[in-house]
């Protein structure tokens, strides 16, 4: 007898083989001694278990066991829920976003003035980075063609 | 309005739907009923008193955080049985993990030993009570791995079908019938061996 009619055996007797897969199994095992000893002795091992388990009784007292459950009842409802990594990531754009998007407008307009006063200042295509955390801003410049871009990122 | 039950005496599911509400005591009234049974089946599973208790006290937890998503589909003590079963499978999975599998229990696992055994011809429980069935069958479950036993107690005792053992243990069916097979086959073996120990 194969390892597969073994287990087919088997899913016979627990009831999970379809109706035409199950009458050809019958047939299998009818004509096959093995299978039959086989089957003989799964169902010997299926009713054994029918019988049930052993009873168990919980070794402590219904209010020493109930009040600890009470207590973590009550600590799991007084903790407040955890907020989620991304809404933490969207609570602090939300706060920085602004004030960024100011700074980069600020460093727009002040940019080309400093230039004119300090004389040197950024050289051609110079680029600066913010050094913010979860926002971050990246400013270029080109004296060539007169022009600064500021970008900004929430990570 | 407010209705006032007489917890001790009102049915299950009018305690239920009363801890749904937020009563505590209806809900400490469903403790006391099942606690036995849900202890039972985190022993059944874990085989430590200690783990069992804290296993079963998780799952009452569990399930009053979750109540409001109980909708009666099922008894509510077997919608409590299967948040404590899933509690002893992930405890089980965890420990598994940080233990090294013996060459015996990767043998099981794949099934090899169970086809060397000859089969057991004689009725293993023939003549005992109900009681020292259950004695002996608790001795053998005990020698079984934890992976045949939890097989046996899901399919045997909770009525589970392949399918929903298979997505429980988060296995393939494959596996499930070849543990069931093996656990089978060996809890014959065993049964007949403690019958002959006993017989003079």
């Amino acid at each position: 007898m194969s390892d597969d009619t073994s287990l087919k055996v088997q899913a016979w007797l627990d009831g999970e083989l379809v109706p035409s897969e199950a009458a050809a199994l019958g047939r299998v095992v009818a004509g096959d001694p093995q299978a039959q000893a086989l089957a003989a002795e799964l169902r010997r091992t299926k009713s054994a278990l029918a019988v049930g388990e052993l009873p168990r009784v919980l070794p402590e007292s219904r209010e020493f066991y109930w009040s600890r459950i009470e207590r973590a009842m009550r600590e799991t409802e007084s903790r407040p829920e955890a907020a989620p990594e991304s809404s933490r990531v969207a609570s602090l754009f939300r706060w920085f976003a602004p004030a960024a998007l100011a700074a980069g407008l600020a460093a727009l307009v002040a940019l080309p003035l400093l230039q004119k006063r300090g004389g040197g200042g950024w050289g051609n295509g110079a680029e600066i980075e913010s050094p913010l955390e979860d926002i971050s801003s990246f400013t270029f410049r080109s004296e060539a063609d007169r022009m600064t871009v500021v970008w900004i990122n929430a990570r | 309005m407010s209705v006032s039950i007489d917890h001790s005496s009102a049915p299950d599911e009018v305690l239920v739907r009363a801890a749904q509400r937020g009563d505590m005591r209806a809900f400490e009234e469903l403790v006391a009923r099942h606690r036995d049974k849900l202890y039972a089946r985190a022993f059944s599973m874990v085989r430590n008193e200690d783990e069992a208790i804290d296993l079963s006290q998780e799952a009452w937890v569990k399930g009053w955080q979750r109540l409001k998503q109980f909708q009666g589909e099922s008894s509510f003590v077997t919608w409590m049985t299967r948040i404590v079963i899933n509690l002893c499978l992930d405890r089980l999975r965890k420990q598994k993990r940080s233990h090294a599998e013996s060459i015996e229990q990767l043998d099981e696992e794949v099934g090899g030993v169970e086809r060397q055994m000859p089969v057991v011809t004689i009725d293993p429980t023939e003549g005992l009570t109900r009681e020292e069935q259950r004695q002996r069958i608790d001795q053998a479950m005990n020698q079984l791995s934890y992976a045949h036993r939890t097989v046996l107690i899901l399919h045997e005792f909770e009525g589970l079908e392949y399918k929903e053992i298979a997505q429980r243990m988060g296995c393939s069916i494959g596996t499930i019938m070849s543990r069931l097979f093996y656990a089978r086959r060996r809890l014959a073996v065993l049964l007949a061996d403690l019958r002959e120990s006993r017989t003079p």
